[in-house]
């Protein structure tokens, strides 16, 4: 989350993408820093050491949410 | 009946309870009989009933007594059934508590809760930081045990308490398994319980030492990496378990670590006998390190344990890449045993003025 509003406080366009887990932190972070509506995209948890197939069906079915972040 | 002291307000209670040593440093809720009173009746036991006797005092804990303890510690009624349980497990003579207590290790009796007492007497947390701090019930369950062994069976540092640094699980330690996110049955139920059953199991226990592991489902040797590491921690040359060659040991696996062993096809029993298989460590490591302790084995490798039902599994935590292990002390007859006790809120009262769920002390 930190990553993204940093590169957004950059004037860059971001999405940042955080696991259901962590949904709640990203809240927390997104208010404490003062960019409470950062774009996000929220992943199932856990994504890391699922393996190539999994990995690459979760990118599946969020890449047109992320996109449509950007385009919104 | 216990002795009554006096005291002008709180303030001056408190400093009186910290001078005669009663508390664990911090600062308690002063246990007055209305307090105690509504404790006692949550519970729906006689006062002077006696859940045991704890070393090395060799106090007796009454209800009352056990009611004054968790009154200190922060507890409101709906815990009573798990702190009672718990008192009744350390009292158990396979739990060797004088030892425990008086040992130059930091042992500290943890309590695992499994069952529906999880959320009918806390809730007690099994997530994201059920260490601590935080949790309410965790802590203060915890905290009650504590000033119970301090208070009733007499461990004071330095004078019957030896642990030569203790730890901060001795302060609190307590934590339900997450069973909902457990891919094996609840954990009491491989200690002979059923699953509707609530159960407290306490084990005496170092402090938690936490493992990494970087998982891979494409990796086929995923499960046995994760168990290598695993039994790294549960009994490298520097525990107590690799030295004495005796006590059981706890593995905590993050609900993420539990999956890797699930996509494995193991269940909680393959786990544990693979565990107790990785930890045989090498005789000439024990010859060359373990001094006073050493014993005579005649193989070229030893087992830390002396079965896999030695080391207990259960799920919790959050979901990462950590998970924990709490070797143990292992000494004493019973190398200090875990012990289960079913927790029993048949008898449980509501308690008037708290019906509205009220939850003031």
């Amino acid at each position: 989350m930190r990553d993204g509003i940093k590169i957004a406080k950059s004037g860059m366009p971001v999405v940042s993408l955080v696991t259901e887990d962590f949904w709640p932190q990203g809240d927390f972070v997104a208010q404490s820093v003062g960019m409470p509506t950062v774009p996000r995209v929220q992943l199932p948890h856990p994504v890391a050491g699922t393996g190539e197939a999994r990995m690459q069906e979760i990118a599946n079915n969020i890449v047109e949410e992320i996109v449509d972040r950007f385009a919104a | 009946m216990s002795e009554l002291l006096e005291a002008s307000n709180e303030e001056v209670a408190l400093e009186t309870l910290h001078e005669m040593g009663c508390t664990d440093g911090l600062p308690v809720v002063i246990p007055t009989e209305e307090r105690v009173e509504r404790l006692i009746i949550a519970t729906g036991l006689d006062p002077d009933m006696v859940l045991g006797e704890l070393g090395p005092g060799m106090g007796i804990a009454t209800v009352e007594k056990v009611a004054v303890a968790a009154v200190m510690a922060g507890c409101i009624p709906d815990y009573m059934p798990i702190v009672i349980a718990a008192v009744k497990a350390v009292a158990d003579p396979r739990f060797d508590l004088t030892e425990v207590q008086a040992t130059t290790h930091c042992t500290a009796p943890l309590i695992i809760v499994n069952g529906p007492a999880r959320f009918e007497c806390g809730p007690v947390a099994s997530g994201f930081g059920a260490l601590g701090p935080g949790h309410r019930a965790n802590a203060s369950i915890g905290r009650a045990l504590r000033l119970c062994l301090i208070n009733i069976g007499g461990g004071k540092p330095g004078v019957s308490d030896m642990a030569l640094l203790g730890h901060p699980g001795k302060f609190t330690y307590c934590l339900a398994e997450d069973e909902e996110a457990s891919p094996f049955p609840p954990m009491h139920t491989s200690l002979g319980f059923d699953a509707a059953d609530s159960a407290v199991t306490v084990l005496g226990c170092e402090a938690p030492h936490s493992v990494i592991y970087s998982d891979n489902a494409d990796d086929p040797e995923d499960a046995e990496k994760l168990l290598h590491v695993l039994s790294i921690g549960l009994a490298n040359i520097a525990t107590n378990n690799a030295i004495l060659a005796s006590g059981t040991a706890l593995v905590v696996l993050g609900p993420k670590h539990a999956s890797v062993l699930e996509r494995a096809n193991m269940n909680r029993e393959s786990v544990q006998k693979r565990l107790w298989e990785l930890t045989h460590l090498p005789t000439a490591d024990h010859n060359r390190y373990a001094g006073q302790f050493s014993r005579d084995f005649s193989d070229e490798t030893y087992s830390a344990f002396a079965e896999p039902k030695n080391i207990l599994v259960m799920v919790a935590g959050g979901s990462g890449l950590y998970s924990m292990v709490m070797p143990n002390w292992g000494g004493a007859a019973h190398a200090n045993s875990a012990v289960s006790v079913e927790v029993d809120n048949n008898f449980f009262c509501e308690v008037p003025g708290l019906a509205d769920g009220t939850r003031q002390l």
